[in-house]
């Protein structure tokens, strides 16, 4: 065994010593991991089918069989929350995805090659960031009309900027540095340096990035699901679901709290996360 | 400082007219004939669909569209009603116009004075019990979507207790909650930042020299710590404007307030897409406004600033 590689297996143990001392990101940690597996298990987790109706049950109370009641259609709410954590997590994983690649992709080109490619694509992402957050995303939403893929695409198209320019600032910031004025005497094509030297380089604040977006995204997705031009029935989504319960709060108040609560905690529980993360990967970058 | 006025100004312009372009090429993409829509039963009438394509300007070649809707928007008009036939834009806004700024303004008064200060009197209590306590209860403040919050506090303070109204608009009793759950984001944004700022400011050198001298400490707080975490909070103002302007859209949609938000949501499910378009134009003039000005204000206070854009 090489001593780089010790040095960097005792540098893993501190941090994995040093997640463990901080409550945050344990807490964070936890709550994270039981979403990811409600998401990926929901349709065995759910107690009843989250489409089957039973007009009979319109808005039933909660009882042994329908632990958090039924909702207007007399659909079992616990199951349609459960199913809910998938369509969120997994519009917030596509777009992660998504604007990590493309913004990550897009920035280290800009930062890069400068010229023309940095003018343009800088110049588009100002525009884009012009837009007060989200009302980019209502916009488009309201062109391509509602559904998960729109969710997705209005939501990738917000936030790649963010991410490209945060990759072009990391890499300005490397590109003087003597390993890759090396590559670069050395004759190596411009798409190794970049996937060799310069990508391994800025991965942790990127990853720091990411942690911390997911929570914004996830509100995101909600948000625009809530304001009726995101996910669409029958699918289950956090934010359709308590705008529906919104309009029953008077009389039957479980639909709309109790998927509050889960949206509420889920997001917490990534931005505690995101922050333990931060302090653990990037400790300059704290809270600005 | 002319110089980097100028330059953010070209920027601002820039960026104003890729606005405008978006908007436009969006609002000629949405779903639906408006002409068709307007004509309904009488959809033989050729002499009249002439006149009203007429009328919308949309009988004109589309670059020649845009440049009478720029026109527009340079006069503060932007066009007219699809829903209400002939009505212009400006006159279906009306009073929603007055009523989201109004809601906005409100809710960062309410934010700004909080956030100073529990994220100032955090960072004093650095690492004790006030501290995590206070921090723990921001960290849900930032999580928790508005729409979310807005239910436990429409459940808890209009229905269990019927303290407050659960929605509507006219009477001051209506505004508490909207305002209450506007203001929630931005009061635990602010807070987390002036603690950061704050504790950088206490570990600061001139902090330790007051100290030393003997001043006392309630005058060392005011009087040097705070006026210096005021500065880097001006900056994020924008931020929360920007965040501000998107929750108008979710508040008003709960608590049925005829602001800008919920007209522009409303147009979209009637496709009366200038109105929509309107209020994103407004909403993305006025944020761009903001930033400019937080930007310039930031210029002249911090002369560091100003010496960067020379460079």
């Amino acid at each position: 065994m090489s001593a780089v590689e010790l040095a960097s297996e005792r540098e893993r143990d501190e941090l994995r010593r040093r997640f463990l001392r901080n409550r945050n990101a344990v807490i964070g940690g936890a709550l994270v991991g039981l979403a990811v597996l409600t998401a990926v298990f929901a349709t065995t987790l759910a107690p009843h089918s989250y489409t089957e109706t039973n007009m009979l049950l319109v808005w039933g109370e909660p009882d042994a069989d329908h632990v958090l009641g039924l909702d207007s259609l007399g659909r079992d709410i616990l199951s349609r929350i459960l199913v809910g954590a998938r369509v969120s997590l997994g519009v917030a994983a596509s777009v992660l995805a998504l604007t990590l690649a493309v913004g990550t992709a897009v920035g280290m080109a800009a930062a890069y090659f400068g010229g023309w490619i940095d003018t343009v694509t800088m110049r588009a992402a100002d525009i884009i960031l012009a837009f007060p957050e989200l009302i980019f995303a209502i916009l488009l939403a309201a062109v391509l009309g509602p559904g998960v893929l729109t969710v997705v695409l209005a939501l990738s198209t917000t936030w790649w900027p963010g991410v490209a320019r945060l990759a072009r600032s990391l890499v300005l910031g490397l590109r003087t540095e003597a390993f890759v004025e090396a590559a670069v005497a050395s004759g190596t094509r411009p798409a190794a340096i970049m996937l060799r030297h310069l990508l391994p380089n800025i991965v942790a604040p990127l990853i720091v990035r990411a942690s911390i977006g997911v929570g914004f995204i996830i509100t995101a997705e909600a948000t625009l699901s809530f304001l009726g031009l995101g996910v669409q029935e029958p699918t289950p989504s956090w934010g359709g679901m308590i705008r529906d319960g919104l309009t029953v709060m008077r009389t039957d108040p479980y639909l709309a709290i109790a998927t509050s609560a889960v949206l509420g905690v889920t997001i917490l529980g990534f931005n505690l996360l995101g922050d333990g993360l931060r302090d653990l990967l990037d400790p300059r970058a704290r809270d600005r | 400082m002319l110089t980097y006025v100028a330059r953010r100004f070209a920027e601002l312009v820039f960026v104003l007219v890729a606005v405008l372009i978006l908007a436009f090429a969006a609002s000629r993409l949405m779903p639906g004939d408006p002409i068709g829509a307007m004509l309904s039963d009488r959809s033989g009438d050729a002499a009249l669909e002439q006149r009203l394509r007429a009328e919308y300007g949309l009988d004109a070649p589309v670059l020649q569209q845009f440049w009478i809707y720029v026109r527009g928007v340079a006069r503060g008009e932007f066009g007219l009603s699809y829903r209400f036939v002939g009505v212009p834009v400006v006159e279906v806004l009306g009073d929603s116009l007055k009523i989201s700024p109004l809601l906005a303004l409100s809710a960062l008064t309410l934010a700004v004075p909080l956030g100073v200060a529990a994220g100032a009197l955090a960072a004093l209590r650095h690492n004790r019990w006030t501290d995590t306590s206070v921090m723990a209860v921001m960290i849900a403040g930032i999580s928790v979507p508005n729409f979310a919050s807005a239910a436990f506090l429409v459940y808890l303070l209009a229905i269990r207790l019927g303290a407050l109204p659960v929605a509507g608009w006219g009477t001051l009793q209506q505004t508490v909650l909207p305002v209450i759950v506007l203001a929630l984001q931005p009061t635990a944004y602010i807070a987390r930042l002036a603690r950061t700022f704050m504790l950088e400011v206490l570990a600061q050198d001139y902090i330790r020299t007051a100290r030393a001298k003997g001043m006392r400490e309630r005058i060392v707080i005011l009087r040097h710590a705070l006026p210096n975490i005021l500065v880097p909070l001006l900056t994020t103002i924008g931020i929360i404007f920007g965040t501000l302007l998107t929750s108008t859209f979710v508040v008003e949609t709960i608590f049925n307030i005829p602001g800008l938000g919920r007209q522009a949501i409303q147009a979209i499910f009637a496709r009366d897409y200038p109105v929509t378009i309107a209020v994103i134009l407004l909403f993305t003039f006025f944020y761009a406004g903001i930033n400019l000005l937080v930007d310039l204000l930031y210029g002249v206070i911090d002369p560091r600033i100003r010496l960067e854009a020379r460079r």
